[in-house]
């Protein structure tokens, strides 16, 4: 992870802070820095979004592709993550070091998608056995600047949002050959249902409290956070601790009730800021890097 | 290998150019894509530059002149050591592409961005430190020419801003700059960089079958595009510098 | 670049992948109007097609000046319409290009032409890169919606755009459709419709032009009249389908000559080819000679055999379907079970495969009638309904017919008129009907393709001299028949210092002038190969390089590519090179004056002593060749001219063969086989070669059984063999034996084909017992020789290169072009050759004469007759009359015509006269008039009434019905 360097004053000057519900840049424990949404931004994508939390650069891309289901779920499709934390997002990234912590976000996005109906995935399949939709969602760290895993997760619901998949038709014969035929319109195509999707709310504990949405210079402090993947009515669907430090049992059950809060608001906040970009349609004047 | 040759002959079959002169997207032969640029959109690098050319868009990063990091063999003693790199988005493509941890395809193409680039920076100026670039794109003459902006937005002196272009030859004419569904028609054709000021060329790679005597105007098409990149860069730069500071 | 554009994003969803494309819209594609101010003109581009005072045809409809906006249903059905000379000023949108293009690229071609014919005024517009016609697929809408709407909007701009001329009368712009929803929809938007059937009846002037308007019926409302005779065709999506599951199978339908009933299908696959057959109206369900169509197999109960009886369709009346009923039953006949085939029925057209056919109306007995039947020389083609009011005119006429559609409630298919060739029976009518049906490209050269044509007047320029050398200093000359204008080869023959000799074969440099890709090359490629005639040449290049440019006429400089040798004086080759070269020849000679100039002792002039040096080294080059096991099946005395490689008579005439002729043939072949070895060394890929595959030993058995039974042995196991046992086969008393025996060898052959060299492994050619071989030496007449010329020219660096020349599938399906061109010429020249013999024997008369058997069938025997030359078919079966007890031997071979047997090279005396009793197909009857024939008889004197009598007996059927 990027590494900033601070002295222990520095860090004492935080800590002392948040202690007193103060953060260095003027925000209370559980608010938010103010995070820049775009959706449609890479054309040749099925779903894609751009978020910038403060430093923190974020670029989504989900490509719908035919494949096979597995398995052990004949009349599913499903999700692959792929985080590339490139070089570019920091220097520190090269080499190893950028592999690793990207292997680290995609599992836990695994986890966090894995319940059952964080998205529905039987309407990704085509046809039982055969076909089914495998939604790639790449993410793409362009500014590396703290608070990764709320941003990433900001950036893959608005991308999902965004995603639009082809309608295909199975034609099926008197002898069971199948044959897939793609819709000649456009628009024609599915959307996923995005009620259950989770959001990541980190909560990184420093000194006694805990403070959502932390900047580099806090996460510096901070020994140990709790991830809390919420969904818009508010239910947990995963926790995962993070960090070398410890947490008492206690204080992980405060953080979970301030994650399921947050989090709520958070949905909130992304939906309308979403619904709004979708009611301009293709009016909308894209703004993309330039803006 | 039979399903390729179909593929490609499809394509051609279709015609890269009209009766009336126009190529598949509307341009005429001579024409460059649409281009939008912006310099410093990520403040924690050093220098930052975005550009979008037709449909490729490229972000470039530059961190530095800094401290060499690792072993001191790695730095020069009269210069800045320039180190590259050129990164392809899985989803830049039409079809999925699967990350390939850091080096594969990319390399090659961040020998062309180094090399290019070395032509333009002056590097003396800098000894016992280096420079990082990273660009991020699908297409390499987009990302030279985005590369050579942040280097300029990281202030960083260079000789020229390097303008890299390409041009490829379709029935016998020679398209400049051409878009992805000409490329895969024809292949990719001639790849320039320019120093527009000098008008030297930092660097040039053909990488399809183009016969001798069609090299000059492939080359001049080329060249051209690089020309027309360079005046609407210079007239992007002003402009922007202008927003950012006021009348220069 | 100054122009200001948008950028606008368009997704095309291919397979699965999303595939974006930049399309940019501009504001400086002009509108194509002579009179407009307001579109900014390009320095460079040319000058607007669209004329001020819109030309053409008055229209009662819209009286006013304007011009005509055509959708892409109207340019894909009435393209034959819109080619008229009448009709001028017509905007063609990008949008109908695009589209056509993928509906048929052959409407497309011609469409293209067109615009690019300046008297015609038409304007492709680029609608859809303009920024004021440009729109977006909407929500719901369909492609084919959304073109509509995009080919409305244009017409609207249109209208709007030209209200702004500054001109007294203003420019209307008309929008044909023939599509209901689209025309009212284009009314509301207040735009000028009409459908293309309105606008043309309107053009009061020009009443024929109706005849020619396609009846295109919508698919849905077909069935609202006349009873269904046919099943319903199975979409396309579905044939895929079936094909895949191998429930259907795939082929190419092939109607019966003889019986219009009956039909078969070749089914498509890597396997061995399969036949299928198809039997009856229903089955045969409108499918039409040459189409792809889906065939479902009907279960091995219904199996049937191919019958042997002749059924022509001569039904008038549409309702007697009962009548077809009965005559399918006749085709029932009941054979061996062994002898059943597979049999099935066509479910569903795949591609249809419609030409325009050539072919004679047949006037409906209702007088005043619109509707009548036409019937296509090609008796595979059923006959066709067509719309006319010019009957009176047409019958008896040449005509073309398109075909149009096959309604499921008619009997026949539904066409339109084309073009009135001319009466049947006439020199240039025939002609043309049979350059038509044998698919060979004669219309003359389009503005696209004379327009790569060098400008004139042409020079040699520096630029022409690059890669080349100048051998305009060398005595070249050449020989060729009297009359040539297409000279390609020219020779030189030369004593050097070091005492060899050096011998130049320059061939005309066609490959300089026709540039690989450009409308010259495409023409040249299609057309393949010029074609002679009797009395015509139908050229593959223009005139101006096939006569002049390319050309290498006397005392002037032509480029040339040229072979050139150095050889001992045993004509074995030292060393060989090829370079592009310019030349001058020093005299034109044909071959008797060549010969002449040999042969007379006083001349010694430069030309004279080079034509001595090579005509003896062509003596002995050629007796080697033939050591070497070549064929030689031409002979003096034969009246047949034989190429030695292809083996085809080249004259029918009487012909003396100077030893010039065969001097000029030895070195063109051995500047192909140095050329084939050449481009086959240096591309081992996709050199273009020739081959000529060993026939295989049965081919033989009808020469080695006839030979046999005048006690000659032919042996065949090499072509040396064949060639020395051909030699000694004489008899003495049968001096004529010899040349009877070579016919028939040449009748053993198989044809000599290109191929590219990498999708092949044998390369022999038989007739030559060459090793390799390839065609280099006349690039004017031959487009296999430009192919050559361009890889020689590559091979040794005087030439670029190009993608399609180094793709060995494209040159093999090129071969594949080229050999299908050179057998159509060939048929093309046979069925010239009969006509004008048929021309022979009309104002010859009745005629007996001698004849030699050539073959011996079943019902039948094939006759030469030395005297013209001339080949027919002696039938002892004949339609009305009692067949005679036939007896066929399979061993001698030999027939017996109840007590007379007909041995193979026995002399006969036969009747020639011409049978006109179809117009259509008229022919060469011969009748044997010796030896007699118990119950055949049939004396000269009276043929001809038999002739004569002919015709009213068949009017007298007619008029029973």
């Amino acid at each position: 992870m990027a590494a900033v360097v601070l002295s222990e004053p520095e860090k004492l000057y935080i800590v002392h802070g948040v202690q007193e519900d103060l953060r260095v840049d003027g925000r209370g424990c559980e608010d938010y820095r103010c995070a820049e949404v775009e959706t449609d931004v890479v054309s040749n994508t099925s779903g894609s979004a751009r978020v910038k939390l403060e430093n923190t650069d974020i670029l989504v891309g989900v490509k719908a592709e035919m494949g096979t289901p597995k398995i052990e779920k004949p009349d599913e499709g499903y999700l692959e993550f792929c985080v590339d934390c490139s070089a570019n997002a920091t220097p520190e990234f090269e080499g190893r070091g950028g592999e690793e912590l990207g292997a680290e976000i995609a599992s836990a996005f695994y986890t966090v998608f894995s319940s059952e109906n964080s998205i529905d995935l039987k309407s990704l399949c085509i046809n039982p056995r055969e076909h089914c939709w495998v939604l790639y969602v790449d993410v793409l760290l362009l500014v590396c600047g703290g608070n990764l895993y709320d941003a990433i997760s900001i950036a893959v619901k608005a991308a999902l949002f965004n995603t639009r998949i082809p309608k295909v038709r199975v034609l099926e014969d008197e002898e069971g050959s199948k044959e897939i035929e793609l819709s000649d319109d456009p628009y024609d195509c599915i959307r996923l249902n995005m009620e259950n999707v989770p959001l990541i709310v980190t909560l990184s504990k420093i000194g006694y409290r805990h403070v959502v949405d932390a900047t580099l210079e806090e996460e510096a402090c901070s020994l140990a956070s709790l991830l809390v993947s919420v969904t818009s009515k508010g239910a947990l669907t995963s926790i995962k601790k993070m960090g070398r430090g410890s947490l008492d049992p206690e204080s992980i059950f405060e953080m979970m009730e301030t994650g399921k809060k947050v989090g709520k608001a958070l949905h909130v906040a992304l939906q309308k800021v979403l619904d709004e970009e979708e009611s301009l349609g293709t009016s909308r004047q894209k703004v993309g890097f330039l803006g | 290998k039979r399903g390729l040759y179909r593929k490609r002959r499809g394509l051609y079959r279709e015609g890269l150019l009209s009766d009336d002169g126009f190529r598949l997207d509307g341009r005429r032969p001579r024409e460059i894509r649409s281009l939008r640029m912006r310099l410093g959109l990520f403040p924690r690098a050093d220098g930052s530059a975005y550009i979008e050319q037709g449909n490729t868009k490229v972000v470039a990063l530059v961190y530095g002149p800094r401290e060499v990091r690792g072993p001191r063999s790695r730095s020069a003693p009269d210069q800045a050591v320039l180190r590259c790199r050129f990164s392809l988005a899985p989803f830049s493509g039409p079809e999925r592409r699967r990350p390939r941890g850091g080096e594969g395809r990319g390399s090659d193409l961040a020998l062309r961005l180094q090399q290019s680039l070395e032509a333009a920076v002056l590097t003396h100026l800098y000894p016992r430190s280096q420079i990082d670039v990273y660009s991020d794109g699908s297409h390499c003459c987009t990302g030279t020419t985005a590369a050579a902006l942040a280097v300029l937005d990281a202030g960083i002196p260079l000789r020229d801003v390097v303008c890299a272009g390409s041009a490829a030859l379709a029935e016998g004419t020679a398209l400049t700059d051409p878009n992805g569904a000409e490329e895969a028609a024809v292949g990719p054709g001639l790849a320039l960089a320019l120093l527009p000021a000098s008008g030297l060329l930092a660097l040039v790679q053909l990488s399809a079958r183009v016969p001798c005597e069609r090299l000059e105007p492939v080359m001049e098409a080329a060249a051209d595009g690089c020309r027309e990149l360079h005046r609407a860069l210079d007239r992007e730069l002003r402009r922007s510098l202008r927003e950012r500071h006021g009348e220069v | 670049m100054q122009t200001s554009r948008t950028f606008v994003k368009r997704t095309r969803a291919g397979a699965v992948v999303k595939v974006v494309r930049e399309h940019y819209l501009r504001d400086d594609i002009p509108c194509g109007a002579a009179a407009c101010r307001r579109c900014p003109l390009r320095p460079d581009a040319p000058a607007p097609s669209l004329e001020t005072q819109p030309g053409g045809a008055a229209s009662s409809l819209c009286p006013g000046p304007h011009y005509l906006l055509p959708d892409t249903n109207v340019l894909l059905h009435q393209i034959d319409i819109l080619e008229d000379p009448v009709i001028k000023n017509v905007v063609v949108l990008q949008t109908v290009l695009q589209e056509l293009r993928n509906r048929s690229i052959p409407v497309y071609k011609r469409i293209r032409d067109v615009i690019q014919t300046p008297e015609k005024h038409f304007y492709s517009f680029t609608n859809e890169h303009h920024r004021e016609t440009y729109i977006e697929q909407k929500k719901g809408e369909t492609s084919n919606d959304r073109n509509d709407r995009a080919i409305r909007v244009a017409v609207k701009w249109y209208s709007e755009h030209l209200k702004k001329i500054e001109d007294e009368e203003k420019i209307q712009v008309i929008f044909l459709t023939n599509d209901r929803i689209n025309k009212e929809k284009a009314l509301e938007e207040g735009i000028t419709a009409y459908t293309c059937e309105e606008y043309i009846k309107s053009l009061v002037a020009n009443p024929e032009l109706v005849d020619r308007l396609a009846c295109v019926s919508d698919e849905g409302k077909e069935i609202e009249s006349g009873k269904v005779i046919f099943p319903e065709h199975i979409p396309l999506s579905k044939l895929q389908q079936g094909i895949k599951s191998g429930n259907y199978l795939q082929g190419t339908y092939r109607a019966s000559r003889d019986n219009y009933l009956e039909a078969t299908v070749w089914v498509h696959g890597d396997a061995e080819e399969k036949e299928i057959i198809i039997q009856g109206l229903k089955h045969l369900n409108r499918a039409v000679h040459e189409d792809i169509v889906a065939v479902e197999l009907l279960p091995k109960g219904e199996w049937v055999s191919l019958s042997s009886v002749v059924l022509q369709d001569d039904g008038q009346n549409e309702d007697d379907i009962e009548t077809e009923e009965e005559k399918e039953n006749i085709l029932k006949t009941s054979v061996s079970k062994d002898m059943l085939r597979p049999t099935g029925k066509v479910v569903g057209i795949i591609k249809r495969n419609w030409r325009p056919l050539c072919g004679m109306l047949s006037k409906s007995e209702i007088k005043e009638a619109r509707r009548h039947l036409f019937t296509p020389a090609d008796r595979r083609i059923p006959r066709i309904r067509i719309e006319t009011r010019q009957a009176d005119k047409l019958e008896g006429q040449r005509i073309i017919v398109a075909i149009d559609g096959w309604p499921r409630n008619s009997r026949y298919p539904n066409g339109h008129f084309v073009k009135n060739l001319g009466s049947a029976g006439d020199k240039e009518t025939e002609t043309e009907v049979l350059l038509l049906e044998h698919d060979v490209p004669h219309q003359p050269f389009s503005q696209a393709v004379l327009s790569c044509l060098p400008k004139m007047p042409w020079s040699i320029t520096e630029q022409d001299m690059k890669h080349r050398e100048d051998l305009r200093h060398l005595c070249i000359c050449s020989v060729d028949p009297p009359g040539c204008t297409d000279i390609d080869d020219a020779l030189h023959c030369r004593e050097i210092e070091n005492g060899n000799i050096e011998v130049g074969v320059h061939i005309a440099d066609v490959s300089h002038f026709i540039r690989p890709g450009n409308a010259l090359d495409e023409e040249s490629v299609k057309r393949g190969t010029t074609v002679y005639l009797c009395e015509k040449r139908i050229d593959m290049v223009p005139e101006l390089l096939s006569s002049n440019l390319c050309s290498l006429r006397s005392d002037v400089d032509r480029l040339a590519f040229s072979c050139i040798w150095e050889m001992n004086h045993k004509a074995e080759i030292l060393k060989t090179r090829f370079t592009k070269s310019v030349i001058k020849s020093k005299a034109s000679l044909t071959y008797a004056e060549a010969q002449m100039r040999i042969d007379s002792a006083t001349m010694n002039d430069d030309i004279t002593t080079s034509l001595r040096k090579l005509n003896k080294l062509a003596k002995i080059m050629k007796k080697r060749r033939i050591d070497n096991g070549a064929l030689t099946l031409s002979s003096p005395e034969v009246r047949f001219h034989m190429d030695s490689e292809t083996h085809d008579p080249i004259d029918l005439q009487t012909k003396e063969l100077k030893e010039t002729n065969s001097m000029v043939e030895e070195f063109m072949l051995l500047a192909n086989i140095s050329v084939a070895q050449k481009i086959h060394s240096e591309f081992p890929e996709f050199a273009l070669l020739r081959k000529h595959p060993a026939p295989p030993p049965s081919n033989y058995d009808i020469l080695v059984k006839a030979a046999k039974s005048k006690n000659l042995e032919i042996k065949t196991d090499s072509a040396k063999a064949l060639a020395e046992s051909l030699d000694k086969a004489e008899s003495p008393t049968f001096p004529y034996l010899n040349t009877l025996l070579r016919i028939l060898t040449t009748r053993c052959m198989m044809q000599a084909v290109y191929f590219c060299s990498g999708m092949d492994n044998d390369f022999h050619h038989y007739g030559l017992a060459s090793p390799i071989y390839t065609h280099f030496t006349s690039p004017i007449r031959r487009y296999a020789d430009i192919i050559v010329h361009r890889l020689l020219a590559v091979a040794i660096g005087a030439d670029d290169t190009y993608p399609e020349l180094r793709d060995k599938h494209k040159i093999a399906d090129m071969c594949k072009n080229l050999n299908y061109r050179h057998k159509m010429a060939q048929y093309a020249q046979r069925a010239s050759v009969a006509f004008h013999t048929q021309l022979f024997f009309k104002s010859k008369g009745v005629v007996n004469e001698d004849a030699y058997i050539l073959f011996v069938r079943k019902n039948a025997i094939v006759v030469l007759i030395p005297k013209y030359g001339l080949e027919g078919t002696v039938f002892f079966e004949e339609k009305g009359k009692p067949t005679p007890r036939l007896d066929y031997n399979n061993e001698v071979p030999s027939l017996t015509v109840e007590d007379t047997t007909l041995c193979v090279f026995d002399k006969v005396k036969v009747n020639i006269m011409l049978d006109a009793s179809n117009i259509q197909h008229q022919k060469i009857q011969m009748v044997l008039v010796e030896p007699k024939i118990r119950g055949n008889d049939v004396p000269a004197n009276l043929s001809t009434e038999t002739s004569s009598n002919n015709e009213p007996e068949k009017k007298k059927r007619k008029l029973r019905k």
